[in-house]
């Protein structure tokens, strides 16, 4: 079902305008379409477009019950998952999410746990040792209510005005916490006597703050790039990445050096543009090759474009290799696009240091267990046209379009929380993620 | 082009474009002798008279003379309709005028500033030093409408040296000895249609033969003297289109001391005809059988089951993977290859012709093919006597990735290849080929009519190296026709080589 989009191409930006006006259950199928057919692709719009159409749903749906919230969160998010297994970000989304809710109604059961003994939701919440400082609200044991007594009329309405106000708004702290389990929310001022809203008011809150981190990572990421690249270096870079051309720019206002882009044939080729293919998907987290060069040359950066054939022969000259994943994996390997495994390679090789730019939302808590279902292979006529027929009619191409490089390559990551040694990555996943969902998506891609 | 010559030789501001005034010591000194011939400063000189002063029109000379004159005559059409003449010109004469046009358009070539040039110049403003220069048909096309406007794209202050001449591409401004043939040889090289090692040591070769047949001694000269230095002028000729192969290198070398040690009594013809049969059996034994050696010696470490990767194209590997097909052994073939040259597609077509079971797939893949593999098969370049494998961009990472995944790295190299030069890394010495080949937009010579301020700017590069450097810890086994060896044993095979 495509979103009715008039003007707008099927993406990211057509869903997120149609979002506001469809029903949840159509905006659901219209997402799982737009994954299927690979119109929403790349870890920043999947998380993008997750994170909207969850918030919508916890706005809209009406549940009295934590257990069926997060039911029916599961339920969604696991479509969304299917639909496109190989997208991981999807699921980190969701997993946040849920994390979220569980957060707050164990806070609550917390809260109420004097009063009101058990609410329902404990069964639930098994003790999460990946949260430690969760807050107990002690002064608001007397207004909570069971969630399965509260109505849902005023809940709605509620949920549409402005959220309760919170002492840290997103905005305000950058990069000194994210949002998500873990992290300590501040316990909620307001006495409505509605559990359930006050809960889903929380976690709507808490949703939109995981949207704004996502929007604001890669300038998050950007701010770390002065401590990493000094003047006259020579960064070496692959593929058009809006999270390293951001992090490149903030180093350029204040230092001179050289960019090696590797061309990243047969994906993303520059002539692709010109043959009448224009890049549509401005939403595209890979970003546009042409912006690249430009944003970069413009910034007065010299920018050196070589084939990734010639990765080899500069990684002697090269100080840095910086690379944008697709996908970072719990034991602090990654997934990017093919050619980045050579490229770190050939970089651990001549002892360059390799660093990998990824937002906390792109770190996922799967490990790395089966490899090539995470490999996405690409259409073979980006590598061979139709034109060259001999060659198409008696050759296999493939064209994977993903390689996974370990974690044992790779010198440095840089989240939009700081710079971490992969060894560490598996805590901060740690703090991001909760057990209990970590398992349940394991068993939904599978 | 005669005449153009002649007024290029005139024009005593010629020292600005001085551009190929690089390579031939010998090439000049037979200018030199010539020098007197074209008087300085006058118009250009009458093809007739030109002609007079050449000791002996030979045959191929005519020929080579009407070609010339063909080339003169597209180059004067083609300035007809480029840019508006530049008022600068120093001189008024016609035909300066195009010639200064023509200077102008060359400097303003991105890879070509007048300061090089100046420094590349060697003493003597010899006439055949002073060639204009053409860009390359991809850049010509579209600077024509206005070079000037065009930055200068920076120079990587690390590659700077890699940064000669750009390469001739037609034969405008050759010199008067350079054989017809060699003129077409140089254009099929520097358009990549001869290409590769093994190739262009042949036709190189197989055409010095007609060279040489067609070589007439001039009067009070010896053929081992005068032959040497007429050979030099092909040679730097071909050195303008493309710098020489290693192969080419070594075959050169062959050839200059085979002519030496010819008895200057020996009458003419026999000395030729000598000199051809010797070229004949230095194809054969250096390349031929050699080419055979290696790929039955190669071709019997094939197994059943077995899954190949090869690297763009190598006529050796091809020779064994082919070899090995028809032993009736049963195994697969990953063809990897890369941008600009895409030489592995004919590779992989070639292979799929013959039987064999190809996939080809793009050299940023290689960590899945290569995982796939059982044996890497490398072509190469030249083997330095460190122990590297310096062949063409792109192999060093495949080298690299099997080596990680342990998987057995076997380069097939005919000793003609070997060279005692050593080399650590692939930018201390390399080939720089004109990038607008990549084919990215922006290389700071766009295509005409694409170009926003930004594509053009002066920052934004283009880098086209031709070979890289394979270390040697990469390289399990090479291949030779004296045996498969260790890196480490290439310079004992180049001794070998070079003392038989």
């Amino acid at each position: 079902m495509p979103p009715p989009a008039g003007t707008l191409t099927p993406g990211l930006a057509s869903f997120l305008s149609s979002l506001k006006s469809s029903p949840i259950e159509t905006s659901v199928e219209s997402l799982v379409s737009l994954l299927r057919r690979r119109q929403i692709r790349g870890s920043r719009s999947c998380a993008i477009a997750t994170a909207h159409l969850l918030r919508m749903v916890l706005r809209n749906i009406p549940v009295r019950d934590v257990t069926k919230l997060i039911d029916r969160v599961q339920q969604i998010g696991q479509r969304l998952a299917e639909a496109q297994p190989k997208e991981l970000a999807i699921g980190n989304i969701l997993r946040r999410i849920l994390g979220l809710i569980r957060d707050e109604a164990e806070e609550d059961r917390d809260r109420e746990a004097g009063g009101y003994g058990e609410t329902g939701i404990g069964s639930r919440n098994a003790t999460s040792i990946t949260s430690p400082d969760r807050q107990p609200g002690p002064t608001e044991k007397r207004s909570l209510l069971a969630p399965n007594t509260s109505t849902t009329a005023p809940a709605i309405t509620s949920l549409f005005s402005p959220v309760p106000l919170k002492s840290a708004s997103p905005t305000s702290t950058p990069g000194t916490h994210t949002p998500g389990g873990g992290s300590p929310i501040a316990a909620p001022l307001s006495s409505t006597p509605n559990t359930a809203q006050d809960l889903r008011a929380e976690v709507v809150e808490g949703v939109q703050e995981i949207i704004d981190e996502l929007n604001q990572a890669d300038d998050q990421i950007a701010g770390y790039a002065i401590d990493h690249i000094h003047s006259s270096e020579v960064v070496l870079t692959y593929r058009p990445s809006m999270t390293v051309q951001r992090f490149i720019l903030k180093a350029a206002a204040k230092r001179k050096f050289t960019v090696i882009h590797a061309g990243p044939f047969p994906n993303d080729h520059w002539p692709r543009r010109l043959a009448g293919n224009p890049n549509t998907s401005l939403d595209d987290d890979e970003g546009n090759p042409e912006r690249f060069q430009k944003s970069l040359t413009v910034a007065g950066v010299t920018v050196v474009m070589i084939p990734f054939s010639a990765v080899f022969a500069l990684m002697s000259r090269t100080s840095k290799v910086i690379l944008d994943p697709h996908i970072v994996l719990a034991d602090g390997s990654l997934v990017a696009p093919a050619g980045a495994r050579a490229m770190a390679q050939a970089a651990s090789m001549h002892q360059t240091p390799v660093i990998v730019l990824s937002g906390v939302y792109k770190l996922s808590p799967v490990y790395p267990s089966d490899v090539k279902t995470l490999i996405e292979t690409g259409n073979p006529s980006s590598v061979v046209g139709y034109d060259q027929g001999s060659l198409l009619e008696k050759i296999d191409i493939k064209n994977p379009l993903f390689d996974h490089v370990p974690a044992d390559i790779v010198d440095l990551y840089i989240t939009n929380l700081g710079g971490h040694a992969p060894s560490y990555l598996y805590r901060i996943i740690a703090d991001h993620y909760r057990n209990e969902d970590i398992h349940l998506m394991r068993s939904d891609l599978e | 082009m005669v005449s153009i010559l002649a007024s290029d030789q005139d024009n005593p501001d010629g020292s600005k474009s001085n551009g190929q005034g690089k390579d031939s010591r010998s090439s000049e000194a037979q200018d030199h002798s010539k020098a007197p011939v074209a008087p300085n400063g006058n118009k250009a000189i009458p093809e007739k008279s030109a002609a007079q002063k050449n000791e002996k029109p030979s045959g191929a000379e005519l020929k080579k003379r009407a070609k010339a004159e063909k080339a003169a005559k597209r180059a004067q059409s083609k300035q007809g309709q480029q840019a508006p003449p530049n008022d600068a010109s120093k001189s008024t004469k016609p035909e300066n005028k195009k010639l200064s046009d023509e200077k102008e358009s060359i400097q303003s070539s991105p890879q070509h500033p007048p300061a090089k040039l100046q420094h590349r110049r060697s003493g003597s403003a010899s006439a055949s030093s002073q060639r204009p220069l053409q860009l390359r048909p991809g850049q010509q096309q579209a600077p024509a409408a206005e070079p000037e406007s065009r930055k200068e794209p920076q120079k990587l202050a690390f590659i700077s040296h890699l940064y000669g001449i750009p390469r001739r591409t037609s034969i405008a401004g050759a010199g008067k000895d350079v054989h017809p043939s060699i003129f077409a040889l140089g254009l099929q090289m520097s358009n990549y249609i001869i290409c590769g090692s093994n190739a262009r040591c042949l036709s190189t070769l197989l055409v010095f033969k007609r060279v040489i047949e067609a070589y007439v001694t001039p009067p009070n000269n010896s053929l081992p003297r005068d032959l040497t230095i007429h050979l030099s002028a092909q040679i730097d000729y071909l050195k303008s289109c493309r710098p020489l192969s290693v192969s080419m290198g070594n075959a050169i070398r062959w050839l200059k001391l085979t002519i030496s040690t010819i008895d200057p009594d020996t009458p003419e013809h026999q000395a030729k005809t000598k000199l051809c049969s010797a070229i004949d059996n230095f194809i054969r034994e250096r390349i031929t059988v050699a080419g055979q050696a290696i790929a039955s010696s190669a071709s019997s470490r094939i197994q059943d089951g077995d899954v190949i990767v090869t690297f763009a194209k190598s006529s050796i590997v091809e020779r064994t993977l082919a070899e090995a097909y028809r032993q009736g052994k049963n195994f697969q073939v990953i063809v990897a290859d890369s941008e600009p040259l895409f030489e592995g597609r004919n590779s992989a077509i070639a292979l799929a012709n013959l039987g064999l079971q190809v996939q080809y797939a793009s050299i940023n893949t290689l960590s899945h093919f290569v995982q796939d593999a059982t044996k890497v098969f490398l072509g190469a370049h030249g083997m330095m006597s460190n122990g590297r494998l310096y062949s063409r961009i792109g192999t060093a990472l495949v080298a690299m990735m099997a080596r990680d995944l342990d998987i057995p790295v076997l380069v097939l190299c005919e000793s003609i290849k070997f060279t005692d030069k050593v080399a650590l890394d692939s930018i201390a010495t390399n080939e720089l080929a004109p990038s607008h080949e990549l084919g990215f937009v922006g290389t700071g010579v766009g295509k005409a009519g694409e170009e926003d301020e930004w594509r053009s700017a002066s920052n934004l590069v283009g880098l086209n190296l031709m070979y890289d450097l394979t270390p040697a810890q990469c390289i399990h086994m090479v291949i030779t026709e004296y045996g498969s060896l260790p890196p480490s044993s290439v310079p004992v095979v180049q001794r070998l080589s070079t003392n038989t």
